[in-house]
């Protein structure tokens, strides 16, 4: 306007300008959340700084990690348990989404229908939208120290920790998955009179079933992750041996625990890669 | 021939019959106070600029769309006061048919031909129908259908990998296995190029011949022209009803008024490329009856 151009609008980026009202707000909610944080967490520079030679020391302990027999025995049963607990919680979790997420995937069948039916198809919805959603806002390691008082110690409350979890998280991908299949071939059979049940199976899980199995390896792989933590409270895996070095200040044996467990994370990252290119080819 | 000016009474005779329905999303009205009777095994061919109503006009027919108003019967059933087991039995007897397939890509050629018939299937059935395969009766009929459409060699197949006209030659053999007495055709052949447009069309009407009615939405009028009757849409409103005779250039003026088409919209293609036997309207045995 200033140039005298009124008529014309200046053709912008995607960010809104920083002239413009909107934008300048978005900017001062921004710096105030930002600074707000920093409060909050007592962000300090000079003693991240200073923590950098207790830091150093602990490293410089690590070297060089324990190669003897005896840790790498522990070190090679702790993956292999971790690897068990990570492999059947993503299968038991995909088994137990799979249902639920049917059960919760919105369906456009509802036209005409009376108030009734609409109802009647709305409580087993958010039903298991419901068991969803608490299954996978609870943390896997809440879920492990629950099951460790119930069932002890060992993989098999962390697998089931893992199971759960997985399972609220694969149960909202999955509805997801099967409420954004391309929508003729489903309402295609629905025009022939599929029923609802015979169009999940013959139109949307097909359409589905790729994506589903790709997502499944994915938390497979977050599995690996989680289950080395798990060990933290008890539930199994290499966790449980990286707890008990630390606690011996045994920090050779840590440094074998701790590559090996980066180093099996980055293979399964890989070989999940794989696989699930193959899945989406 | 043309039967619409039969009797508002609901007849089991028509295949069927509507009676001033109106349809609206939102602001947009799709179908206005439109009523149309169709007989029998008649074979009518609907025209009409797009946005006029074609499509809804199907939707409206299996109830997949709400109705604001009017009365629709098929078969002589009511079927906007039909329950939902009433409706499923309904929409068995009419297949349909549409102009992008929408077959299930991932499934196997047979499976998706089979679906005509396990749709009509208890859920315990059609469960075991996608594990164990349909069972051999069905699958003797699949291989029949895909045999009568030339596609008997493709039954292994994933859907999704054939070519267009294929893909809808498999819908048409799905229609011949779930055997229909009301078939909808939603521009079937607009995606197709002429020489296979002329298959699925032959095969439509051959999937029609054992006594179904056969409603076709086209964007050709020079392939709607081979149909004994045309119903002509525009803005959710029949504006013309008759023999191809009777389509004149003045009415075509008026059905595509709306968007500016002058001359006739008989397309290119049909007119330039499709081999002589398209042009002959006798031809399908579309105007045999």
């Amino acid at each position: 306007m200033a140039s005298g151009h009124a008529e014309t609008q200046r053709v912008t980026g995607a960010l809104p300008g920083p002239r413009t009202p909107v934008g300048g707000l978005i900017a001062l909610v921004a710096i105030g959340l930002v600074g707000f944080s920093l409060y909050g967490v007592d962000f300090d520079l000079v003693a991240l700084l200073s923590g950098a030679g207790p830091i150093e020391r602990f490293v410089s302990e690590m070297f060089p990690p324990d190669v003897s027999a005896g840790t790498l025995r522990a070190t090679g049963r702790g993956l292999v348990e971790t690897f068990q607990m990570s492999l059947l919680g993503a299968l038991l979790g995909a088994l137990v989404a799979l249902p639920l997420a049917a059960a919760g995937t919105a369906d456009a069948a509802t036209i005409g229908a009376s108030r009734r039916t609409r109802l009647a198809g709305a409580v087993p919805y958010h039903a298991a939208r419901l068991v969803l959603n608490v299954f996978r806002s609870i943390p896997d390691i809440l879920w492990a120290l629950v099951f460790v008082v119930a069932l002890g110690l060992g993989p098999f409350p962390g697998m089931l920790a893992l199971a759960v979890h997985s399972a609220g998280v694969l149960g909202k991908l999955f509805s997801e998955t099967l409420e954004t299949v391309p929508e003729r071939p489903v309402s295609a059979l629905r025009g022939i009179g599929a029923t609802r049940l015979q169009r999940l199976l013959f139109g949307r899980l097909p359409q589905a079933a790729g994506a589903c199995g790709s997502l499944t390896l994915y938390q497979w792989e977050c599995n690996i992750r989680s289950a080395t933590i798990l060990g933290f409270v008890g539930a199994g895996g290499i966790g449980q041996e990286i707890l008990v070095a630390m606690n011996l200040f045994d920090y050779p044996k840590v440094a074998t625990l701790v590559g090996a467990t980066v180093l099996a994370v980055l293979a399964v990252d890989r070989l999940s890669a794989a696989l699930r290119q193959r899945f989406a080819a | 021939m043309s039967s619409s000016s039969s009797s508002p009474s609901s007849s089991p005779a028509l295949a069927l019959e509507v009676e001033g329905v109106e349809i609206s999303f939102g602001p947009v009205v799709a179908l206005a106070d439109l009523s149309l009777t169709v007989a029998r095994e008649e074979r009518v061919a609907v025209i009409g600029a797009s946005g006029a109503g074609k499509s809804t006009l199907f939707a409206a027919v299996t109830r997949t769309v709400p109705l604001a108003g009017g009365r629709l019967s098929v078969h002589g059933e009511d079927i906007t006061t039909l329950g939902p087991r009433a409706v499923r039995a309904a929409r068995r007897r009419i297949g349909i048919v549409y102009q992008a397939y929408n077959l299930v890509p991932q499934l196997s050629v047979g499976l998706n031909v089979a679906l005509g018939e396990i749709a009509g299937r208890s859920n315990r059935s059609a469960l075991s129908a996608l594990l164990r395969g349909p069972g051999a009766e069905t699958s003797e009929r699949v291989h029949s259908a895909l045999r009568q459409v030339g596609l008997e060699d493709r039954v292994g197949d994933r859907a999704g990998d054939l070519s267009g006209g294929q893909q809808q030659r498999v819908a048409v053999a799905r229609l011949l296995v779930q055997r229909p007495d009301l078939i909808l055709a939603d521009e079937p052949v607009a995606a197709l190029d002429p020489v296979t447009a002329t298959h699925v069309l032959r095969a439509l009407a051959e999937a029609a011949e054992e006594g179904a009615t056969l409603i076709v939405n086209l964007h050709d009028v020079s392939l709607a022209r081979r149909f004994p009757r045309i119903v002509a849409l525009r803005a959710g409103a029949v504006v013309f009803d008759g023999s191809p005779e009777e389509l004149d250039d003045e009415v075509l003026r008026r059905v595509y008024a709306s968007d500016g088409v002058i001359e006739e919209p008989e397309s290119r293609f049909a007119r330039d490329l499709v081999p002589a036997p398209l042009h002959d309207r006798e031809s399908y045995g579309l105007r045999a009856r």
